[in-house]
């Protein structure tokens, strides 16, 4: 290894805090939500409200040959529509993050000559109800010149592919070679080659319940509009907007209270609320849209669909792999929205949870006649885990190596913590090998042959399988510029105000924008322990407002980093807050040293001496209504502190592809054990261990929560979530029918457990851990491929596993094995 | 009610005790009627099809899916939403054991899984692990894994919840 | 989604009923409305006006005839036969399918007339009324007929309850050898991908197929092979064979023609051993 990068300045970590951090508060949210009191988008309304329905593009591919919103307006009812043509000249294209081919693209709130997959959104139509929205859209008529479609990502870049953008040839957005360590001296140190033709990775999304939505505004005197939304990173949002609407960032408001999921599939709304802000101001009144279920499953994001191709992993004998070498194509869909990110994020994980020092990857990105993929909760690493631990299994399976074993072998090493990545990422802390003898215990691995003959007797096959994955956090958002040197973006920043009120209230406002992840009680932990109060009496303003001045470019709630920058704000505006009060109350106590002061139950007191004490209240008023009391040079104190958080990163090296891309990585390590039907295919998920390593746990509860959701949406992605297209691009899976989501019945009782390995780079040692890495999905498959072994040594080479893929394995194990081959040197 | 066909019609309900009177058309669906209409808003929409639970609601005592019956058919008819769990302020067993189980995040499932809940614990006081998923088999919940919620309803059934 | 604008009556008698339907050409009975409402939503079915059958008690009675049969109102919920008495005690097959049905709150509202009459292939009580060789009572202007289940299903959607008639009956005879069902369903409780149905006779079985054609599918060489005594594990497993090569099911997202030829047998095997009281 010749190459280093500087490992981030160690912040320093006391041994965890007593107080508030690592005790299950209940959460602040909770009241409101189990009364049925939360203020969700569609509960926002406004007197004399349009109700917004969009028609949807019928086809994969077509040009929109005319376009007649007549029969539609004239409806008794209907305020008006609004056409790809006004879009067209009324906005610009949306900025694109990729460089040329992919830079190409030209996206806009409506399509605009041309649609790209079903579901696209042609015209809006606004009406005084909802349904009578819905009955103006049925009267649109739109003719289309239907065009080939193209939904194969590996057919995408053929000579004879339909091109779906101009400007864009071979439906290439992004092309890029990674080169780390030495591959091709591992390739000649090797004992062993395996090779893997080709793993596939399923398109699916996590759905959140709440589908998408916007109540928006348009104030006419000041020409701002007042988006009350579930968008989940208005920060993106207001910077793909502003220059789209012609307008100043300002003039964007952002409102949000309760949203009821987002898992990333909220990210990337703007072209919808872009169309809302043309209608409001063209219809001069407030517009509201939700989506329904059929259209998010149609025309959101969708998580990227990925191939893997021509894999080859150089392995010594004793079972070290060297590294490994791919060709990855990734399906983005028709519009690059969030996109070309995925292309480099995956490589925050490049080595997975491995030693693996040579890695040569050749990645492309496509676009295809489908819904625009976007951040989904694991976002480009997941496909990138997934496909290291298929390699792991398929490895130690071919070579007859003990899974366990080889995964202990080729993990990196607690004592290596912090760890360089040969691509120059640092993984702060952890220790995998732990992690996964917990997990094994969970599942009482030691049973596990017993259980097998057990099930045998029953006429199941058993099989167990483990995931081994990480979820990096709190973005360096510098990797855009790996993507397109051109761009300005780096690091990351959260922001968080608090302030002491006039009564003495403590009041907090975030810049996040959370669905579910308890920010207001995290948030409040760590104001009460810091100010020496309880968390109730902290007020955290539930939500978002980006009027509120608490808001930075990075602000939202995505890539697992509130714990970190979200809490790292708090923190920071919280110890501005203390100071200013210990200050504030020495003077006023006689000329006492901030230093001597204490704030406990309320009041800001001198050490020792708790008699002398001026309660938060009174610092409160002469602060903000008894200015006379306050010392002319005390005069700066405002009570009211703003702080960005700034994680310690720095510009990676954009000729190398080379540098430290995120600032934590918290651990997941799961067990799986799988019971299958030998005569169906079906099968069931019968016992399962996670363990977890997320560094401090501030809120035991509110991880543990985040824990079972992301595993069960790993499972729910491994067993039947996926998006499947026929050849004409019409989506197959459009409902809750034939998308089966985890039902109760569907979920195996969750065993849990974790580790501490407190991060020694962040504000309180915690990591993000909100996205998992989709270990679930790994450790299915990897149970599958166990549980079928008997019956041939079938190779799991799908990411997802319905039940007719299990069953065409049982059938035809031999054809799988064709994927795989292992060559001695 | 007349037998001849309509297009609306006057509704009167009574919604968590309280009696409303509604003209709506045939065609407005209950979930619609109920948020839209009578600003009763914890009942939420989640789905278009009928499988996520979302919208249930108790009517005349019988857990179901308001966006698979029509405002008017509910004519006449008790109905009880995730607002009316609550008495004079105090959060319900349920309720309270979701909050201390952390049985919600996003809270968007959650009025829907504590109607189905009410109405599992009003038909079997003790249910068991089995029993109390097959009765929330039809609301779905995209957050939790429903680890929690199984772990609250438990709770709420066997008394184990404490109060502040 | 959201309706088309639509009519709506609420018949005070079954006669009132078939009187609407029958002077609208385009009017629709209304049961649980847990298909039909959803179908409204997507837009796929747009009657003028619908026929709320909810207040009519005479439709939902569930008894026992005088033979020791079932008599099951049209509107009959899934929840009434869960917990009937009278099911348990003749037919416990009924309650038993009836609770594998989606969710409780579906079962609350669902009714078998209308799991009947929507006559989706991959509904749970299609093959079982064949099986059980059920009686659809009809009723209609010109008064009422009977109709054997078998011919009461006439494609996807598509029943012997034609225009202005109302299903308003399903008689099923007394108990046989025994029942079964079996199904392979998307996850733990989701729609079917194929299911199976068998009630052993004296001296034969019917056997009934669900989700491999427009309507269910009698498997008469397996029933024929089942017609002795020996209803043996091998013999099962035997008279299905060949079973999945007479069928032409659909491919889908779910399933491959062959999967579901497979299924198929699995499915009919697994239905006959849990009539024979063996699974
Ligand atoms: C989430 C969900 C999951 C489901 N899963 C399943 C499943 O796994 N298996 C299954 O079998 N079903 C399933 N269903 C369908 C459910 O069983 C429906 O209840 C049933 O198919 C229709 O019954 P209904 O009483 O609701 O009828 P409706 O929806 O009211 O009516 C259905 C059709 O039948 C007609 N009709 C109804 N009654 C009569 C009558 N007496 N005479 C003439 N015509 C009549 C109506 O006009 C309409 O065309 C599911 C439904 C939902 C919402
Ligand atoms: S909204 Fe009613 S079931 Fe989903
Ligand atoms: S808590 Fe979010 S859907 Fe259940």
């Amino acid at each position: 290894m010749t190459e280093t990068t500087v490992a981030p300045e160690r912040t320093e970590t006391e041994a965890p805090q007593r107080g508030y951090i690592g005790v299950n508060v209940p959460r602040k949210e909770d009241k409101r939500l189990v009364q049925g009191e939360g203020l969700f988008v569609d509960d926002v309304k406004r007197h004399g409200m349009a109700y917004v329905h969009f028609v949807r593009s019928p086809y994969a591919h077509a040009r929109i040959a005319s376009v007649d919103v007549s029969k539609a307006e004239a409806l008794d009812g209907v305020y008006g529509t609004l056409t790809g043509d006004e879009v067209a000249e009324l906005t610009d294209p949306f900025f694109q993050i990729a460089p040329p081919p992919g830079g190409h693209v030209k996206d806009y709130a409506l399509a605009v000559g041309r649609v790209r997959h079903v579901g696209e959104p042609v015209v809006a139509v606004a009406a005084r109800t909802r349904e009578l929205a819905r009955d103006a859209a049925d009267l649109v008529e739109v003719e289309y010149e239907p065009l080939d479609p193209i939904v194969d990502p590996e057919r995408a870049a053929d000579p004879d592919a339909p091109q779906l953008h101009d400007d864009v040839p071979s439906n290439t957005i992004w092309n890029g070679h990674f080169d780390y360590g030495d591959y091709d001296g591992a390739l000649a140190a090797a004992d062993k080659v395996i090779r893997i033709k080709r793993l596939h990775f399923d398109r699916f999304s996590s759905t959140p319940l709440e589908t998408s939505g916007a109540v928006v505004e348009y104030n006419r005197g000041t020409g701002q509009w007042t988006l009350h939304c579930n968008n989940q990173f208005p920060g993106f949002a207001i910077i793909m907007m502003a220059p789209a609407l012609r307008t100043g960032m300002d003039k964007l408001r952002f409102v949000s209270q309760d949203v009821g999921g987002g898992f990333g599939n909220k990210i990337c709304t703007h072209p919808q609320l872009v169309a809302l802000c043309l209608l409001s101001r063209k219809l001069k009144r407030a517009c509201q849209w939700t989506e329904w279920r059929t259209e998010q499953h149609m025309a959101n994001s969708h998580g990227n669909e990925r191939v893997f191709l021509d894999v080859e992993v150089p392995v010594t004998d004793d079972g070290l792999m060297l590294g490994f070498k791919a060709r990855m194509i990734d399906d983005c869909g028709a519009y690059t929205r969030y996109e070309p990110l995925g292309c480099i994020i995956w490589a925050q994980v490049t080595p997975g949870a491995y030693r693996w020092r040579n890695v040569r990857v050749e990645f492309t990105q496509v676009c295809t006649n489908k819904s625009p993929c976007g951040p989904n909760r694991g976002y480009s690493r997941m496909q990138h885990l997934w496909f290291t631990e298929r390699v792991m299994d398929v490895v130690a399976d071919e070579l007859k190596l003990d899974r366990v074993a080889v995964r202990k072998k080729n993990y990196i090493r607690a004592d290596e913590m912090p760890y360089e990545t040969p691509n120059g990422c640092i993984y702060d802390s952890g220790d995998y090998a732990l992690c996964l003898d917990k997990a094994l215990e969970l599942v009482d691995y030691e049973s596990i042959e017993e259980r097998r003959r057990e099930a045998e007797s029953r006429g199941k096959l058993l099989g167990v399988g483990i995931g081994s994955t990480l979820d990096s956090g709190t973005n360096n958002f510098g990797q855009a510029t790996l993507v397109n040197p051109e761009l300005q973006y780096s690091v990351n920043n959260e922001v968080a105000s608090v302030k002491l009120d006039i009564f003495g209230e403590i009041v907090v406002t975030l810049g996040t924008t959370p669905q579910g992840q308890g920010h207001e009680t995290t948030a409040a932990q760590i104001v009460a322990d810091i100010l020496g109060v309880t968390p109730d009496d902290v007020n955290v303003r539930p939500g978002h407002d980006s009027y509120w001045n608490s808001h930075a470019g990075f602000s939202g709630t995505y890539a697992s980093q509130f714990a970190v920058t979200g809490l790292g704000a708090v923190k920071g505006a919280t110890e501005m807050l203390a100071d200013q009060i210990r200050t504030l109350a020495g003077a006023v106590l006689g000329g006492v040293p901030p230093e001597q002061i204490e704030l406990a139950e309320g009041f800001a007191r001198i050490k020792g001496n708790p008699e002398a004490a001026l309660p938060f209240m009174a610092c409160g008023a002469i602060v903000n209504a008894n200015n006379a009391v306050l010392p002319l040079e005390l005069r700066d104190i405002t009570l009211n502190c703003r702080y960005v958080y700034v994680p310690p990163h720095q510009l990676p090296d954009k000729e190398r592809k080379y540098g430290n891309l995120t600032l934590t990585y918290a651990t997941q390590i799961h067990a799986c054990v799988v019971e299958v039907d030998e005569e169906t295919g079906s099968y069931e998920i019968v016992d399962y261990g996670a363990v977890d390593d997320c560094g401090v746990r501030i809120n035991p509860q509110i991880v543990e929560g985040q824990v079972h959701g992301a595993t069960a949406q790993a499972l729910g992605a491994a067993t039947h979530e996926t998006f499947a297209y026929d050849e004409q691009g019409n989506l197959l899976t459009p409902n809750f029918y034939d998308y089966h989501v985890p039902h109760a019945l569907d979920m195996p009782p969750l065993k849990t457990g974790y580790i501490e390995s407190p991060s020694p780079f962040t504000p309180l040692g915690a990591k993000g851990m909100g996205e998992g890495g989709g270990a679930g999905l790994s450790a299915v498959c990897s149970a599958l491929q166990d549980a079928l072994r008997p019956v041939g040594r079938p190779i799991v080479y799908d990411s997802c596993n319905p039940y007719w893929r299990v069953w065409e394995m049982l059938r035809d194990p031999a054809k799988t094995r064709e994927n795989v081959e292992v060559e001695t040197r | 009610m007349e037998t001849a066909p309509v297009d609306s019609a006057f509704v009167s309900v009574q919604v968590n005790g309280e009696s409303y009177e509604r003209e709506v058309d045939a065609r407005r669906l209950l979930v619609h009627f109920i948020r839209d209409d009578l600003d009763l808003t914890g009942t939420h929409v989640g789905c278009d099809t009928g499988n996520c639970g979302a919208c249930t609601i108790l009517l005349d005592g019988e857990a179901v899916k308001s966006c698979m019956l029509l405002a008017i058919q509910a004519d006449g008819a008790e109905i009880t939403t995730v607002e009316g769990l609550t008495h004079d302020g105090e959060l319900t067993a349920l309720q309270q054991a979701f909050s201390d189980r952390h049985a919600l995040q996003c809270g968007y499932c959650t009025p829907g899984m504590l109607i189905s809940a009410t109405y599992l614990l009003e038909h079997n006081e003790a249910p068991t692990e089995a029993e109390i998923r097959k009765a929330i088999q039809g609301n779905i919940c995209r957050c939790t894994g429903y680890v929690n919620i199984v772990e609250a309803i438990q709770a709420a059934a066997s008394g184990e919840v404490k109060r502040d | 989604m959201l309706l088309r604008e639509v009519e709506y009556a609420r018949p005070a008698s079954v006669d009132d009923a078939i009187r609407l339907l029958s002077e609208h050409p385009n009017a629709r009975a209304l049961a649980g409305g847990q298909t039909l409402v959803n179908v409204m939503k997507a837009r796929a079915a747009a009657p003028d006006i619908l026929v709320d059958l909810n207040r009519l008690d005479d439709l939902r009675s569930v008894g026992v005839t005088p033979d020791g049969g079932l008599e099951l109102g049209a509107m009959a919920t899934y929840t009434q036969l869960v917990g009937s008495p009278e099911v348990h005690s003749t037919r416990p097959i009924v309650a038993e399918v009836a609770s594998q049905i989606a969710d409780v709150q579906v079962r609350n509202r669902g009714t078998i007339g209308g799991n009947v009459c929507s006559a989706d292939p991959t509904n749970h009580f299609l093959p079982l009324m064949v099986a059980l060789d059920a009686t659809m009572t009809i009723a209609g202007v010109d008064g009422q007929r009977t109709v054997p289940a078998e011919q009461f299903f006439l494609g996807v959607y598509f029943t012997a309850a034609g225009p202005g008639e109302l299903l308003t009956r399903i008689t099923i005879p007394p108990a046989r050898r025994g029942d079964g069902f079996a199904a392979v369903p998307i996850g733990a409780d989701g729609t079917c991908i194929v299911n199976a149905a068998a009630t052993l006779e004296e001296g034969g079985a019917r056997i009934a197929i669900g989700c491999v054609a427009a309507t269910p599918v009698r498997a008469t060489e397996m029933e024929s092979v089942l017609s002795g005594a020996d209803v043996s594990d091998e013999r099962i497993s035997e008279a299905a064979r060949g079973l999945g090569a007479s069928l032409d099911p659909p491919s889908d997202v779910h399933a491959s023609a062959d999967y579901r030829r497979h299924l198929a047998e699995v499915c009919a095997v697994r239905a006959v051993r849990h009539a024979a009281g063996r699974s």
